[in-house]
């Protein structure tokens, strides 16, 4: 029995054209039992971060409790909302600082960072469970389902997804893999982040 | 209460007077005034620090002597009082800077960085066992979210935002020359440190820091340099050649 | 020493597999040609099906460390478990009823495996644990139902069906084979049950789950089960109880394959969608109370998170 599979889980999160999506799944499992339908694993960290924590559930809310402490620390003391690759600094020196007893979490990071300019530049990321980064230009999966997120992604991810379309892909890619995974499924969740809005969307999954 | 001598409250020990002051820290700011004048400038387009650096002998080769220190490549200080003092600090606030590093995969905006250091100074003032630091500093970086800033940092752990300010010896007047002008910042800084020179003021005699603003179009594309790979630094030292094109303008 | 004893051992598990080879071979060798003729491939009707067995002396302790067994969990050949089965007897008859998911770890392999194998117009086996095992023995099982037919003018009754295979798989036991299975027929006993896995053990009863959703299956059989079910209200419980396993257990779903066997043999019933169920319901059927089984429970009320508009008022 792996840990990582003992609560089941899946999270993925793709570029678009000025806009990026995450999306989760909403199952909570003991192993095989499916315990709740309506298990949010994806947190808001700004108006323009969110992040994903698929993994152990104890270490979900855990880990999202230690990562708004030291946002909100960082908000107060800088008198500044933190950016998207900061943040994912963040994540990832936390992760490490637990390098022998780790966290159970793999998470993924979605936002848009200010550019100097004032526009935006899409950002995603994920780490693995003690903080090692991967920075990705067009999608990161993570949690039970990621290879065969990975496979839906591969193919049906293209560049510059306007808002709407990258919320038809990234939602078809995630439904899908979950389909394909036993421990994730049982309805799912995407936001869509823009410049000036977030849309969050509940979905009708299998409920099998 | 505080005799010549400091009395009673002169002892290692920060306490406080029943003047409700703290008399080390009185004496602190006392040896901050009797160092050589530093002084910082901010102008539309960067900061400027400087500082005199003359020796108490010609036998001393001032090219090894460094007041104006690197912190991180965005933040630079100099200092007016205790050079030992300042060196312990010029050390815990690169350390932190890499700290900092560390965590955020950047380097700390330059208020972080001057609280960081005034944090250090403030528990100086409270701690059993030990004084406080004889320094003032004046702490010059740039970050994405405030631009330029120049701050002061006292011996008690206070600081402030300058435009442009002046600590050691001649700060009383060097801020009311400053306060005649800020144009030129580099300019301004080499007339300021003139006024109550002593002797004879050269690149050897004087150090400069400067904090460059970094264009938008720098930002978006280059954000390390290309020969280094590391973050293109916004804080540098002035070479001696470059000091000396200044003086003779 | 000991092996080179074995060799010449007459009562060693390798000399038992010898003496089954060459009963075997005692005709003639079959060569890989054979297959393709008739005459070839009927050399299974001779009785015993022969296999390739590991050439060690103790081929059973070999496949036990390799195979998948109850006792070792990392064992190399991981053969599937996840899935839920039921069968039950009532007034009208034997209804059976399976989900339609294979995993391979946690990969949904396929969605659409029949669970249920037609051995005859009157027998029906089901599948768990070893899908090739449970297909292959049970398709043996069909030949030699219908072989004691032709020998007896009569046919076999459930009780002697389940018997033969339950017979056959102790022979291999320790070797590997994995199967639970229920074998659910009409015989001139009536409708009967016999419950018969890869250990040997065989099962008379009234109701039956097998699998890894069989507890939640359980659940709603056990509490709505009664001899005198009409067949409708059968045919909804068989139903009932795999949704609510295909719901809860992550290696049970998809769909859901349902049978009655009446005295004038099985009939197939339909093959409901689980999900759809869980939304919609099982669609226009007999015995369906309209609705989904799941989705207006939780989301529209009827639970504590989210009271229905009536309860939340008094």
């Amino acid at each position: 029995m792996s840990i990582m599979e003992l609560n089941g889980g899946s999270v993925i999160a793709m570029v678009g054209k000025d806009c990026v999506a995450i999306a989760s799944d909403l199952r909570l499992g003991n192993q095989a039992l499916g315990l709740s339908s309506n298990f949010q694993r994806i947190f808001p960290v700004t108006d323009r971060i969110y992040v994903g924590l698929p993994g152990l559930g104890t270490d979900v809310h855990t880990l999202w409790e230690k990562f708004r402490f030291r946002v909100n620390m960082y908000t107060i003391k800088e008198e500044r909302e933190i950016e998207p690759e900061t943040f994912a600094h963040l994540v990832s020196s936390t992760l490490y600082e637990h390098r022998f007893g780790p966290y159970f979490i793999e998470p993924v990071i979605a936002g848009l960072a200010k550019t100097p300019s004032g526009g935006v530049k899409p950002f995603i990321a994920a780490t693995d469970l003690i903080g090692c980064l991967n920075f990705a230009k067009d999608f990161v999966v993570a949690g039970t389902a990621s290879s065969k997120l990975f496979g839906m992604a591969e193919g049906l991810w293209e560049p510059d997804l306007e808002p709407e379309d990258l919320f038809e892909t990234i939602s078809q890619a995630l439904m899908n893999a979950v389909d394909r995974d036993a421990y994730s499924g049982w309805g799912c969740v995407v936001h869509v982040i823009t410049k000036d809005k977030i849309v969050t969307r509940t979905l009708k999954g299998r409920m099998d | 209460m505080a005799s010549a001598n400091g009395g009673a409250y002169s002892y290692s020990l920060t306490v406080f007077s029943p003047s409700g002051k703290l008399v080390q820290i009185e004496h602190a700011l006392a040896a901050v005034s009797q160092g050589t004048t530093s002084l910082g400038i901010k102008a539309s387009n960067g900061i400027v620090i400087a500082t005199e650096k003359k020796s108490s002998s010609i036998l001393i080769d001032d090219s090894m002597v460094d007041k104006v220190a690197v912190i991180c490549p965005n933040i630079g200080i100099v200092y007016s009082g205790m050079g030992p003092d300042f060196r312990i600090l010029v050390n815990k606030a690169r350390k932190s800077a890499q700290s900092y590093f560390k965590v955020y995969g950047e380097y700390p905006p330059t208020r972080v960085l001057t609280q960081e250091i005034a944090t250090v100074m403030q528990e100086a003032t409270q701690s059993g066992g030990v004084r406080p630091y004889g320094v003032s500093l004046l702490v010059a970086g740039w970050d994405i979210n405030r631009g330029p800033t120049l701050y002061q940092v006292d011996p008690s752990g206070s600081f402030w935002a300058w435009k442009a300010s002046a600590i050691g010896k001649n700060m009383v007047n060097a801020k009311t020359f400053l306060e005649k002008r800020i144009e030129d910042a580099i300019h301004t800084a080499l007339l300021t440190l003139k006024e109550g020179f002593e002797g004879q003021m050269t690149e050897k005699t004087i150090e400069i820091g400067v904090v460059t603003v970094p264009t938008t179009d720098e930002l978006e594309h280059a954000k390390t340099s290309p020969e280094t790979g590391r973050p293109k630094p916004t804080f540098r030292k002035l070479t001696e050649e470059e000091v000396r094109d200044y003086l003779a303008l | 020493m000991n092996s080179l004893a074995q060799r010449f051992s007459t009562t060693s598990p390798l000399a038992h597999f010898r003496k089954i080879q060459r009963l075997a071979d005692e005709d003639e060798d079959v060569s890989d040609a054979a297959w393709g003729s008739q005459a070839g491939f009927g050399s299974l009707t001779k009785g015993v099906p022969t296999f390739t067995v590991p050439n060690l002396p103790d081929p059973t302790a070999f496949l036990r460390l390799h195979t998948d067994d109850h006792a070792d969990p990392n064992c190399r050949i991981k053969i599937q478990h996840g899935t839920t089965t039921l069968a039950f007897r009532f007034q009208g008859g034997v209804i059976v009823a399976v989900d339609s998911r294979a995993t391979a770890g946690s990969y949904v392999a396929s969605g659409t495996v029949k669970k249920v194998i037609e051995i005859n117009p009157y027998l029906l086996g089901t599948m768990a644990g070893g899908a090739a095992d449970c297909q292959y023995w049970e398709t043996y099982l069909g030949i030699h139902c219908r072989l004691h037919e032709l020998r007896n003018r009569e046919r076999i009754s459930v009780s002697a069906a389940s018997k033969y295979l339950s017979n056959l798989v102790y022979g291999y036991k320790g070797m590997g084979l994995s199967m639970g299975t229920m074998i659910c027929g009409w015989d001139k006993t009536g409708p009967t049950i016999f419950y018969v896995d890869s250990d040997g053990t065989r099962l008379k009863g009234d109701l039956f789950s097998v699998g890894s959703g069989s507890t939640f299956a359980y659940g709603v059989l056990d509490q709505g089960y009664r001899w005198d079910l009409t067949d409708e209200e059968a045919q909804e419980l068989g139903r009932r109880s795999i949704y609510a396993a295909g719901h809860r257990d992550a290696f049970s779903g998809n769909t859901c394959n349902l049978y009655h066997v009446k005295e004038d043999g099985w009939r197939f019933i339909g093959n409901f969608d689980i999900s759809k169920m869980h939304y919609e319901g099982p669609g226009d059927v007999p015995g369906a109370p309209g609705g989904g089984y799941g989705y207006a429970l939780r989301v529209e009320g009827k639970s504590s998170a989210n009271p229905p508009v009536a309860e939340a008022a008094a």
